[in-house]
C-alpha cells in the first residue's frame, strides 16, 4: 500500500501541489499526464529519493517522510524501481541483475546465478548474462531493468516510462510482462507512461497529474469516459482542448 | 547606466561568493560523510582494489615518463649556473631537495588531477545524469560508502605511492642528465644528495602528496556527484573539478610549505 497526503514539492517553481492519493496493495496504478507534470518527481518521493517540502508518504505502515536514513533503507528494500533511462550500471547484464542480491542479501552464488537466469527467462532475454547493456537495444535494456527491479521480489514496484521509445509490439510485451509480474508476485505496482492507451490495458486505477496537481483518480474505464477537459483530451489524444 | 552597474556588480560579487561558500560547504560535508564511513570492515574491498589498480597502477607509465623528463629539465636549467660557479658538487643535493620537497608532489599532483581526477568526475557525473546514483539509493545502497569511500582511499594512497615512484624516476632522469651534460658521475650526484639531504625533506613531499591526493579526491567526487544537466553538465563538472582541484593543490602547497618548513 502506498499513500500520499498533501504532497508539495518545489524546485525552481512548484512541481507538485497538494497531491494526495492511495494505491491499494496488489493494485496496478497508472500515473499519466503531460510532460513536466511532476510524475517522475512523485515516484522519487515515493521511493524516498526526493524529500517533499510538505506532506506525508506512507509505504505500508511506514511514514517514510519521518524516517532516518537507516530506517529509510529498510523501506527501500521493499521497492523495486525501473528508471526511465534504465540506469543500468557499467557491468554485464548478469552483474546488473544480481547487484541487489549480492549487496543486500547473503545468498550462495549458485542461488544468485539461478535467480538471474530465471529473471532473464522471465523477461525473454535468456542467455544474455555476459552481454554489456550498452550493446543492447532500448527494449532489451528496459527488460534488463525490469529484471533488476524485480529480482529481490519486492512487494512494491515502480516503473517509470517502461515503454518510452519502444515500438508498439515491444511496448505491449513490456505491459504484459508487468501484468504477469504483478499477478505472480501479488505486488503493488505504479507505472508512469505517456502511452496512455497501452497502460490503460493493464491499469486497475489511473491518476492524472497536470501542472503538479492530481486532476483525476479513478478506474481505467472512468478515465476513458471522463468529462474533465484535460483528462478527456489527454486520454483520447485530442488536439483541441486546454492542453 | 552607472547606477545599474553599481547594483549589478555587488550582486554578481555576492552571488559568486555565495556559490564559492556553497561549494566549500558541500566539499566539507562530503568529507564528513566519508570520515563517518571509514570503517575498515565496511569498506568495499572489490571496489577499493579495482580503483587502486585503474587509478594507481595505470598511472605509473605517464607519471614515470613525466618525472624522468622533469628531473632532466631541472639539471638542464641549473647547468649554466652550476658551471659558472663551479658548483657541480651541489647538483645532486639541489635536484633531490627540489624534487622531494616541491617539484615531485606538485607535478605528479597536477598530472594525477588531469588523468585520474577528471576521469573520476566524468564517471560519477555520467552516473549522476543517467540516474545510476539514484538507482543505487533506490536499491538501499549508500553511494558515498559504495562509490566515494573506495575512490578517495585509492586516490590518496596511490598519490603517495606515485610520488615515491615519481621521485625515484625524476632522480634517475636528473642523474643521467647530470652525467651527460655536466660530467657529474652518478656516484658524485648521489653522495652530494646524501650528504646534505634530511629524511624530513622526503617526508615533506609525502605529506604534500597526501594533501594533494585528498584535494583531488574530494573535488572530483564532489563535482561528479553534483553533476546536473546531461552531457554538457558532465563537461562543466569535469572542468570545474580540475580547476578547483588545481587551485586547491596550489593553496595546499603554499600552506604546507609555510607550515612544514
Amino acid at each position: 500500500m502506498i499513500r500520499l497526503e498533501g504532497i508539495h514539492k518545489q524546485f525552481k517553481g512548484p512541481v507538485l501541489r497538494d497531491v494526495s492519493l492511495d494505491v491499494p496493495a496488489g493494485c496496478i496504478f497508472a500515473l499519466i499526464g503531460p510532460g513536466a507534470a511532476g510524475k517522475s518527481v512523485l515516484f522519487k518521493i515515493v521511493a524516498g529519493l526526493v524529500e517533499p517540502d510538505a506532506g506525508k508518504v506512507f509505504v505500508d505502515e511506514d511514514e517514510i517522510t519521518a524516517l532516518d536514513a537507516l530506517a529509510l533503507n529498510v523501506v527501500r528494500r521493499k521497492i523495486g524501481y525501473l528508471f526511465q533511462n534504465y540506469a543500468l550500471f557499467d557491468m554485464t547484464v548478469a552483474e546488473n541483475i544480481a547487484f541487489p542480491l549480492r549487496r543486500l542479501f547473503d545468498l550462495p552464488e549458485a542461488e544468485i546465478q539461478e535467480r538471474v537466469a530465471e529473471r532473464l527467462e522471465r523477461v525473454a532475454l535468456p542467455g544474455t548474462q555476459q552481454r554489456i547493456p550498452a550493446s543492447m537495444s532500448g527494449g532489451q535494456k528496459k527488460r534488463v531493468g525490469v529484471a533488476r527491479a524485480t529480482i529481490a521480489r519486492p512487494p512494491i514496484v515502480l516503473y517509470d516510462e517502461p515503454t518510452a521509445g519502444l515500438d508498439p509490439v515491444t511496448s505491449q510485451k513490456i505491459y504484459d510482462l508487468i501484468r504477469e509480474e504483478q499477478r505472480s508476485g501479488d505486488t503493488t505496482v505504479m507505472v508512469i507512461s505517456s502511452d496512455v492507451s497501452g497502460v490503460l490495458t493493464i491499469a486497475d486505477r489511473v491518476g492524472m497529474l497536470h501542472e503538479g496537481r492530481l486532476v483525476f483518480d479513478g478506474t481505467a474505464d472512468e478515465a476513458r469516459s471522463s468529462e474533465i477537459p484535460v483528462v478527456r483530451q489527454f486520454v483520447h489524444g485530442l488536439t483541441e482542448g486546454p492542453l | 547606466m552607472s547606477e545599474s552597474v553599481a547594483l549589478v556588480l555587488p550582486a554578481k560579487i555576492g552571488s559568486g561568493l555565495l556559490s564559492i561558500a556553497s561549494q566549500i560547504g558541500g566539499v566539507a560535508m562530503l568529507l564528513g560523510q566519508i570520515l563517518a564511513r571509514l570503517n575498515p570492515r565496511k569498506i568495499d574491498r572489490h571496489e577499493l582494489f579495482r580503483n587502486l589498480h585503474r587509478m594507481g597502477v595505470r598511472s605509473v607509465p605517464i607519471i614515470s615518463a613525466t618525472a624522468a623528463f622533469t628531473g632532466g629539465i631541472m639539471v638542464i636549467q641549473a647547468a649554466p649556473f652550476v658551471e659558472q660557479f663551479q658548483a657541480t658538487g651541489f647538483i645532486g643535493w639541489a635536484a633531490t631537495f627540489t624534487t622531494f620537497r616541491e617539484i615531485g608532489p606538485l607535478l605528479i599532483g597536477l598530472i594525477f588531477n588531469g588523468r585520474v581526477g577528471a576521469n573520476n568526475t566524468a564517471e560519477l557525473g555520467t552516473m549522476a545524469v543517467t540516474d545510476q546514483i539514484d538507482a543505487l539509493r533506490a536499491l538501499a545502497i549508500d553511494p558515498v560508502a559504495y562509490l566515494v569511500v573506495p575512490r578517495v582511499l585509492a586516490m590518496v594512497s596511490m598519490m603517495v605511492c606515485l610520488c615515491v615512484i615519481g621521485d625515484a624516476v625524476a632522480l634517475g632522469g636528473a642523474m643521467l642528465t647530470a652525467d651527460l651534460l655536466l660530467d657529474v658521475s652518478p656516484q658524485l650526484f648521489w653522495s652530494s644528495a646524501m650528504e646534505r639531504l634530511e629524511i624530513w625533506d622526503f617526508w615533506v613531499g609525502l605529506i604534500k602528496a597526501f594533501l594533494f591526493g585528498l584535494m583531488i579526491a574530494l573535488m572530483s567526487c564532489y563535482y561528479g556527484l553534483a553533476t546536473r544537466g546531461g552531457a554538457p553538465g558532465v563537461g562543466r563538472a569535469v572542468n570545474a573539478s580540475v580547476v578547483a582541484a588545481a587551485a586547491g593543490i596550489f593553496i595546499a602547497d603554499y600552506c604546507s610549505t609555510f607550515i612544514l618548513d
